[in-house]
């Protein structure tokens, strides 16, 4: 399954009335992969977060495929998220203490109990996939690049239609990094995933369908990159 | 209502009691886990921060074990020397102080009381409705040991018969109690008077003989030397209760003209009644004065249970302390994990599985505490009951009883309902915030 995104409106402002973004209108057709990239304090996050539901302050209309997410209540929009997106961070935010199977299966701890093998089963199969070594007690021991791939495996074990990632190379060395690029362009790509990728890595974005540049909290330019 | 659980057995209070304030720690564990597997994740967090739990633990632990090991201990009292006196049914001695004539007579600390005499002593003795009437002699010791005068008779029905060796038959012959460092066969001269002040020398030239040791009875006497009240009275240089012409015989009947006195009779009746229509009889104004020790513990115990209640309120006390402070500690440790709870919520985790994480870290803390606390308080009763039963013979064994498992379920039960303002609060906390917290 995959979905394609459609925003009308959107709008995020502080309490106080300063606008923090303001999208008017934005489409993104199923399996497209998008990056954003502006300097810091521009908005990218926020939209990023606005896109995934997780900003109370957002107003206007976020659609992945025939959801409206904006107008969903929070439990709602955690199922969501739970059942189509996939999230990566910057800096990975693992439970060092737990295996890598644990950090990648962890939506299974939440799931329907019919769900959890399923589970199981497709983060160890990302984690191979990924070339995560496997027989490590805990992640703690781990380097960034392999803990980013943890964390990759994470995001797919659901399968989701979309994957958000907020810098997932921000904390990478550069052979690290271009290693969970080529990762990322292939896990995307071979299951027609939407991606959405906030970066400053302009080899990230090279790879991407589309990058759009944010500039206080407004799209300046959207621009085609070649496949 | 109310009816129907009087007609229920203490036991199957206790065990509702128990029950009913487990429930509430069940039905949100129910509501908040129900479909969930969150130990993994409470299992990581409570190993990332250990020591800091585990100084939680201990403080928990601190707390619920002051609570419970007084408790315990007041309680192993309460029945070690209900025990110790419960062969004493009734006591008639000379008008004064029931309690200081209960702890002369029952717990053998020395004191000074007026005697009663030999007529008086006679008629109790002769009484029909009274089986024995042993009348004691104080004043004399060996090491710590009180040397006590008494009857054969009272040294039977003390030990239940259970002696080593045999009864002493002439007074230059003594009977042990289990504590008492002599063996069958030494022989020692008392020394009088009590303690650092004691006088060896005083009765130079008595040498007595062990000649029985008495099984452990759980009570002062343990330590207690038993000689024949005529022992006591002849080497104070007095009549030792008998006409010259009965020669060396010993105990019981006792002539009235040659009965020095005796600080109390322990009166043993025939039956329940007896005992009370002996009280009855023997106290008598300015003459005797009869009275059950069990009364006068129990007048005690009163007052002890006044203190119990003090201290009730005071580990009740400690232990909301506690409870404040572990919801604080608990406040302050989900700031410490918020961007790990705030990725649970990110990817999808439902409100209730996130509370459930930080409800469950709180739980185990609290439970962890509160068991070793139990075991605490066990362990420090123990301590106190061997110190108390070193010092004073009297057996206390302290031992954790329904009262002190109550009160550790209700402050689980407590702590664990509050435990859910720090998940609330987590929860309100905005997801995009707290990641880049």
């Amino acid at each position: 399954m995959t979905l394609g995104l459609q925003i009308d409106g959107l709008s995020v402002r502080t309490a106080r009335g300063r606008v923090l973004l303001e999208v008017p209108e934005l489409q993104l057709a199923p399996g497209t992969l998008l990056g954003i990239r502006g300097p810091s304090g521009a908005g990218k996050s926020t939209l990023l977060h606005a896109l995934s539901g997780l900003l109370g302050i957002a107003s206007g209309q976020v659609r992945w495929g025939e959801t409206e997410i904006l107008g969903l209540g929070p439990e709602a929009r955690a199922q969501f998220r739970a059942a189509h997106m996939g999230m990566i961070f910057q800096d990975f935010l693992l439970f060092d203490e737990l295996s890598p199977l644990a950090n990648a299966a962890l939506a299974g701890l939440f799931a329907r109990p019919d769900r959890r093998r399923g589970i199981t089963e497709a983060a160890n199969d990302r984690l191979v996939r990924l070339g995560v070594p496997d027989g490590a007690r805990t992640v703690a021991t781990f380097s960034g690049g392999e803990r980013q791939r943890v964390a990759v495996a994470r995001a797919l074990a659901t399968d989701p239609a979309v994957l958000l990632a907020d810098e997932p190379t921000a904390s990478l060395d550069r052979g690290a990094a271009d290693r969970l690029i080529d990762d990322l362009d292939r896990v995307t790509r071979a299951q027609s995933r939407t991606m959405v990728a906030v970066s400053h890595d302009l080899r990230l974005l090279d790879r991407m369908d589309r990058v759009l540049t944010i500039e206080d909290g407004r799209i300046a330019r959207d621009e085609a990159r070649a496949a | 209502m109310r009816a129907v659980w009087e007609t229920l057995p203490s036991l199957a209070q206790d065990v509702v009691i128990a029950v009913a304030l487990v429930v509430p720690i069940l039905v949100i564990a129910a509501l908040l886990m129900r479909g969930f597997r969150a130990h993994p994740l409470v299992a990581a967090l409570l190993w990332r921060f250990r020591w800091a739990n585990l100084m939680f633990v201990l403080l928990i632990a601190v707390s619920v074990g002051m609570g419970a090991g007084l408790i315990a201990q007041e309680r192993g009292l309460r029945i070690g020397t209900a025990r110790a006196a419960d062969k004493f049914d009734l006591v008639i001695a000379a008008p004064g102080s029931e309690m200081t004539l209960m702890m002369a007579a029952v717990f053998l600390q020395p004191s000074d009381v007026p005697l009663i005499g030999g007529e008086i002593y006679n008629a109790i003795a002769n009484h029909d409705r009274v089986e024995i009437a042993a009348p004691i002699a104080f004043g004399d010791s060996y090491g710590r040991s009180p040397v006590v005068g008494t009857t054969a008779g009272f040294a039977t029905y003390l030990s239940e018969g259970a002696i080593t060796g045999r009864l002493f038959e002439t007074s230059l012959e003594a009977v042990v109690g289990a504590s008492v460092p002599l063996s069958l066969g030494d022989v020692f001269t008392p020394a009088h008077g009590h303690g650092d002040g004691a006088e060896s020398g005083a009765h130079a030239g008595f040498e007595i003989t062990v000649v029985g040791r008495m099984d452990r009875t759980g009570s002062p006497w343990d330590k207690a030397i038993l000689v024949p009240v005529e022992s006591v009275w002849e080497v104070h240089g007095l009549a030792n209760g008998h006409a010259l012409e009965d020669g060396d015989r010993i105990g019981p009947p006792f002539d009235a003209r040659f009965f020095p006195g005796t600080p109390a009779v322990i009166v043993r009746a025939k039956s329940l009644a007896s005992t009370y229509a002996l009280r009855s009889e023997f106290t008598r104004d300015k003459e005797t004065m009869a009275f059950f020790p069990g009364t006068v513990l129990a007048n005690l115990y009163r007052v002890m249970g006044d203190v119990r209640q003090a201290m009730s309120v005071m580990s009740v006390v400690t232990q909301v302390l506690v409870a404040a402070s572990v919801l604080l500690g608990l406040f302050i440790l989900s700031r410490l994990f918020q961007r790990q709870l705030a990725m649970l919520r990110a990817v999808g985790a439902p409100g209730r599985f996130v509370m459930a994480v930080v409800w469950l870290y709180g739980v185990s803390l609290l439970v962890a505490g509160t068991v070793l606390g139990l075991i605490f308080g066990l362990v420090t009763a123990g301590v106190l009951s061997g110190i108390v039963t070193q010092r004073t013979d009297i057996l206390v064994q302290a031992s954790l009883g329904w009262g002190e498992l109550h009160l550790a379920l209700a402050f689980l039960s407590v702590t664990s309902l509050l435990s859910l303002v720090p998940a609330i609060v987590v929860l309100r906390r905005g997801i995009v915030e707290s990641l880049r917290a």
